[in-house]
């Protein structure tokens, strides 16, 4: 007689506590109660920043090291380029990399009589990041309560003005930071998933999506970072990571490809610069990508396709 | 009168959150840094007493850690285990990653499930003999489930206490990226922790968030055995040029910098990845790989080490 039994489930507790900004089942729930939390002082107060921004847009992709920052970074330039006022918000509090990708790490953010004020940097990119608060050596470790708060504090009492566009640089996974995010800007525009070809890389992708669209937050589109390599002695092509990955899961989803971008040794000489690769490589075959890109993605916005 | 004077900008020394302490250790993040000496009180009851009682027969503990995401944490987790199997030794591995469990791919059994026997959660077991622990053998593959900390250290606590890991010789931890919730809650619930092995990228981005994973390493008294380099240059299989895609030389220098040994780097190579899709762990594979000869060489510095 068999004693082993497959495990169906994980014992983790499922009562309801009320405690609405602190549950991971948020968007599942069906108690009218939840809307409450957005009459708290700071969700209002974040509500109320948020609006003097045109478009807000998370770029996430659950898997790590996809090329989120540097998408972020690099879009910031491409949209900043097309004479948008950006700001970047990064959410990666554990292993914020955007103030590096700018070259403003020894930058610091200050408080001033309206709020926090965000660090200039590039082309006016306003950057609001943990590694701009910190000590450069100091450790954070943030359960979710800290999170929380600190997503808080960046949404509500920074003070971005008047803006084009927030784009905020998710961590990888697809937990407290990217739902606390979604929860805290009801109207965020959409996710755009940034993932490489894969199969490992796409099944994470795959589940941001899935908690975007569960959050009701449109997925904008998918890109395919790290998509082929261009020997440039001989100009043999190869798949690193065996590309396609990205089309094919846009079509699985139902949602945009909004382009590739090939793996370049010049990006990631331009990350470790400090000077994101499309402003620095303006003829770098990834900076045509992310420019298509860019335009793509304000198209999508602007008409809603 | 002139006002020029008066600041209108203040420097900012930290962030606005709460930071009194509720003497709660056992949920507190900031439980290193600290400096009372009763904390290691919580380790009296809860969940400690039973995760020690339970991992008796486990030999060795090792952490893999990278801080930054996509390094090859993973990636080294499985084939490191593998190596040590193909040794001869006995393995698992733990899988910390609750949102996006890659593990069970990576050693070929994808979609098993674990089973439950009368002494608690039984490891599946994969490539090469490794027996595996994974979030990837209980949720299945539709089911998308967010993960806040509290659901995470309760999954951890259960992973750690009801698991039947048998007689082991090594049971490797595959932590995420970051620096919080998996890192510091296996650190707390295992004072003993043998060790980590740290794992990088040759760019300086990666190096940033490395360093900040080994300062946890330290400040939880958990020795860093050696660190990795992994995506180093690539060469074109075409003509033979050797490029530095993800620039050079990082792993050395973290190593360097951070007083730790360093044991080589992994070329990015198309072999990797693929090893990792179709779960076929690539030192089980390619033994003239120089991936696998690094790997080999770590798992051999373990068994001299301890043995």
């Amino acid at each position: 007689m068999s004693e082993e039994r497959t495990v169906l489930k994980i014992n983790v507790d499922l009562n309801c506590d009320h405690k609405c900004e602190r549950c991971e089942k948020f968007f599942e729930c069906d108690d009218d109660i939840k809307w409450k939390i957005y009459g708290r002082r700071r969700m209002a107060r974040a509500a109320r920043t948020m609006k003097k921004i045109k478009y807000k847009v998370a770029v996430g992709g659950g898997k790590g090291g996809v090329g989120k920052s540097t998408t972020t970074a690099n879009l910031a330039v491409a949209l900043a380029q097309l004479g948008y006022k950006v700001s970047v918000l990064d959410q990666d509090f554990d292993g914020s990399t955007i103030p590096k990708l700018f070259g403003v790490m020894d930058k610091r953010m200050k408080l001033g009589e309206k709020g926090l004020k965000p660090v200039e940097g590039l082309l006016g990119i306003q950057m609001v990041s943990l590694g701009l608060i910190q000590k450069e050596s100091e450790v954070v470790t943030m359960f979710h309560d800290m999170r929380r708060g600190t997503t808080e504090e960046f949404l509500a009492h920074v003070d971005y003005g008047e803006r084009d566009f927030l784009l905020v640089d998710l961590p990888p996974g697809t937990s407290s930071d990217a739902v606390n995010l979604m929860q805290y800007i009801p109207d965020l525009n959409g996710l755009v998933v940034v993932t490489i070809p894969p199969y490992v890389s796409q099944l994470a992708a795959k589940k941001a999506a899935q908690i975007a669209m569960k959050a009701e937050t449109p997925v904008l589109g998918i890109i395919e970072n790290m998509s082929g390599y261009v020997c440039h002695k001989c100009g043999s092509e190869f798949d690193v990571l065996q590309r396609g990955g990205g089309e094919k899961l846009a079509e699985e989803l139902g949602v945009n490809f909004l382009g590739r971008i090939p793996l370049n040794k010049q990006l990631s000489e331009a990350s470790d610069a400090g000077e994101p690769f499309v402003y620095k490589y303006p003829d770098n075959p990834g900076t045509k990508g992310m420019m298509d890109i860019a335009t793509r993605l304000v198209k999508v916005l602007e008409e809603g396709v | 009168m002139s006002d020029s004077n008066v600041k209108t900008e203040i420097d900012l020394i930290g962030i606005n959150v709460d930071t009194s302490c509720s003497y709660d250790c056992a949920n507190c993040e900031r439980y290193f840094e600290c400096q009372w000496p009763q904390k290691e009180d919580f380790l009296k009851h809860g969940f400690y007493p039973l995760a020690k009682e339970n991992l008796k027969n486990v030999k060795r503990k090792i952490l893999v850690l990278g801080g930054k995401g996509g390094v090859g944490k993973s990636m080294l987790a499985t084939n490191l285990a593998a190596a040590l199997a193909k040794l001869g030794k006995k393995v698992c591995v733990l899988d910390q990653n609750y949102d996006c469990p890659a593990v069970p791919i990576m050693l070929g059994i994808e979609g098993k499930k674990l089973l439950t026997g009368k002494n608690g959660f039984i490891p599946a077991e994969g490539a090469g003999g490794v027996k595996v622990v994974s979030m990837g053998l209980i949720l299945s593959p539709d089911e998308v489930i967010i993960w806040f900390h509290d659901s995470k250290r309760a999954a951890t606590e259960e992973f750690l206490t009801n698991v039947d890991f048998g007689e082991l010789d090594y049971l490797i931890f595959d932590i995420p990226a970051g620096t919080s919730s998996e890192t510091v809650n296996v650190m707390k619930l295992i004072p003993d922790m043998d060790g980590s092995i740290v794992i990088t990228v040759p760019s300086e981005v990666s190096q940033n968030v490395a360093k900040r994973a080994i300062l946890v390493s330290e400040r939880a008294h958990v020795p860093v055995l050696g660190v990795i380099e992994n995506m180093g240059p690539f060469t074109c299989p075409d003509c033979g040029e050797v490029v530095g895609i993800l620039q050079s030389g990082g792993g050395g220098r973290l190593a360097r910098e951070m007083g730790a040994e360093y044991w080589g780097s992994i070329p990015m190579d198309l072999e990797v990845s693929s090893s990792l899709d179709h779960g076929n762990p690539f030192v089980l594979q390619d033994e003239d790989f120089v991936g696998t000869r690094v790997i080999m060489t770590a798992a051999q510095k373990l068994i001299k080490k301890y043995e």
